[in-house]
């Protein structure tokens, strides 16, 4: 009890990173999302849970203009990064995904070898002067991805050849190489098994020293045991958002009861 | 009770620890009422069928504890589900202390009848415990009907428990006085209205458990109270 209150007051203590505000997304005529509005600390692993269809996985990709690729797709509303609008016009998208990285469902590593997965994001970006420098990078990257151990004799090997968890954290290990701010997970570990899925949320909980973590999952065990604060999503509505703790111990929205406690809502 | 789980397998076993509770609940009341009748009527075969009737009431404490144990572990309770579980084993655990308070009230009530009757003792003690009984089944009635309010009124009458084991504890302390020769009756009869006093309290965090499973808050620790004998000194003042 004493470390939930704790934890609390650290996420209370933290920064807001992300900032959003009346958002709202349309997929042609559909109203994806409705009126979020929803601060995100820094430093702080966040959790998007609800029901398929809920619109937790549209705002997510909201947040990095991910949603840009879909032509149907309109977003209104402010989503500030350090109070400074993503949506404007200046702000590049490519640039923008270098802060706030992304990690997907299913581990899609490039379809070459272990250190090109990891060196591609620092050389698009000019983040290496040199081949040191990119070294460096791509060690750093995979040890604080928790691969470094198991990857490091074969680094030249494609990365499609390592197994499904190592795969994801080799995507994890790409995602953070860019030095984001941000890093948003969509179901990081729904391919795998239990033990490459308690190293993800581990290596989530390292993260969150360092950067600010969103994750979407549809399981709410995941979501309890990874995240501080909890929002839930239903119908394109955010309907409850608050201190994971609370959240599964005493929720306020009947709505949110029924979800997390499984049942017909 | 709430809407039903998707798992229906889940409501079973919710209901199922909560009727092995309501159950524990009944023996407790009767092992209570008995025993107060044992005291009072003098009855050594009531009592010994009290004393032998606590085995029961722990081992469906410790089914309780296994069953719930299971649950958390198997259906990952949250919520007002995980409430449930909680309240389930806290109060599994107060009632198992109940039983106990009325196993020593039967064995005092052998020992009491080989001794000298205090002239209302037995009565007073009956009263006490009917007193006890009510508020333990009204809190276990708001347990069932999520009755917040009901369980609140149980929490306040503790004050009532309190002042009658005051006036039994000046009526032995007096007692003691006149004739030392009532000491050893008085004594158990004092430690009989002391359990007694604390199955009060049990029913008080029964009562609570409810209003913490019904409003997810647990109460403040601001309610009556009239206990005064631990600061009474050497005058019996």
């Amino acid at each position: 009890m004493d470390d939930m209150r704790l934890a609390e007051k650290a996420v209370n203590a933290a920064e807001t990173k992300i900032a959003a505000r009346n958002v709202q997304v349309y997929y042609g005529d559909s109203h994806a999302i409705k009126d979020v509005d929803i601060d995100i600390a820094d430093r702080t692993v966040t959790a998007f849970i609800g029901p398929s269809g809920c619109g937790k996985s549209t705002f997510l990709r909201c947040l990095n203009r991910m949603n840009d690729t879909i032509p149907i797709c309109r977003v209104e509303g402010d989503i500030l990064l350090d109070g400074e609008d993503i949506y404007d016009k200046r702000v590049d998208p490519v640039q923008l995904r270098a802060r706030i990285g992304m990690v997907f469902q299913k581990p899609n590593p490039f379809p070459k070898s272990i250190y090109e997965n990891v060196a591609y994001g620092p050389k698009i970006h000019g983040l290496a002067r040199n081949k040191a420098e990119l070294d460096g990078i791509v060690e750093s990257s995979l040890r604080k991805a928790a691969l470094w151990n198991e990857a490091k004799d074969r680094l030249s090997e494609p990365g499609t050849g390592l197994s499904g968890g190592q795969q994801q954290r080799l995507c994890i290990a790409r995602a953070i190489a860019t030095s984001p701010e941000v890093l948003l997970m969509d179901e990081p570990c729904s391919a795998l098994d239990p033990i490459a899925t308690a190293q993800v949320e581990e290596l989530i909980d390292e993260l969150r020293g360092q950067f600010s973590v969103v994750i979407v999952t549809h399981s709410m065990q995941q979501a309890a045991r990874v995240s501080q604060r909890t929002a839930f999503f239903h119908l394109g509505n955010l309907v409850e958002f608050g201190e994971t703790g609370q959240i599964f111990t005493n929720p306020r929205d009947p709505r949110t009861e029924s979800y997390i406690t499984g049942r017909i809502g | 009770m709430e809407s039903q789980h998707i798992l229906q397998a889940f409501d079973r076993d919710l209901e199922g620890i909560q009727a092995m509770v309501m159950r524990m609940g009944g023996m407790v009341e009767a092992a209570i009422l008995e025993a107060g009748q044992a005291l009072e009527a003098r009855d050594d075969d009531l009592a010994e069928k009290v004393r032998a009737g606590d085995k029961a009431i722990d081992a469906l404490e410790e089914k309780i504890a296994e069953e719930a144990s299971r649950l958390i572990a198997l259906r990952a309770p949250t919520a007002s589900d995980l409430r449930i579980v909680l309240s389930v084993m806290k109060i599994a655990a107060s009632l198992e202390r109940v039983g106990d308070y009325a196993k020593n009230m039967a064995k005092r009530a052998n020992v009491l009848g080989q001794m000298p009757v205090i002239p209302g003792a037995g009565g007073s003690l009956r009263r006490m415990s009917k007193t006890v009984v009510q508020m333990l089944s009204d809190a276990l009635d708001a347990y069932n009907t999520r009755d917040a309010a009901l369980a609140e009124d149980v929490r306040n009458r503790d004050r009532d428990v309190d002042q009658m084991y005051n006036a039994l504890f000046r009526e032995f302390l007096t007692h003691m006085m006149e004739d030392p020769r009532n000491i050893t009756a008085c004594m158990h009869l004092h430690f009989i209205a002391k359990n007694i006093e604390r199955m009060g309290d049990h029913a008080t965090t029964i009562a609570e458990q409810v209003m913490y499973l019904v409003t997810g808050v647990r109460p403040e620790e601001n309610r009556p109270k009239a206990e005064t004998v631990t600061v009474i000194g050497v005058e019996g003042k």
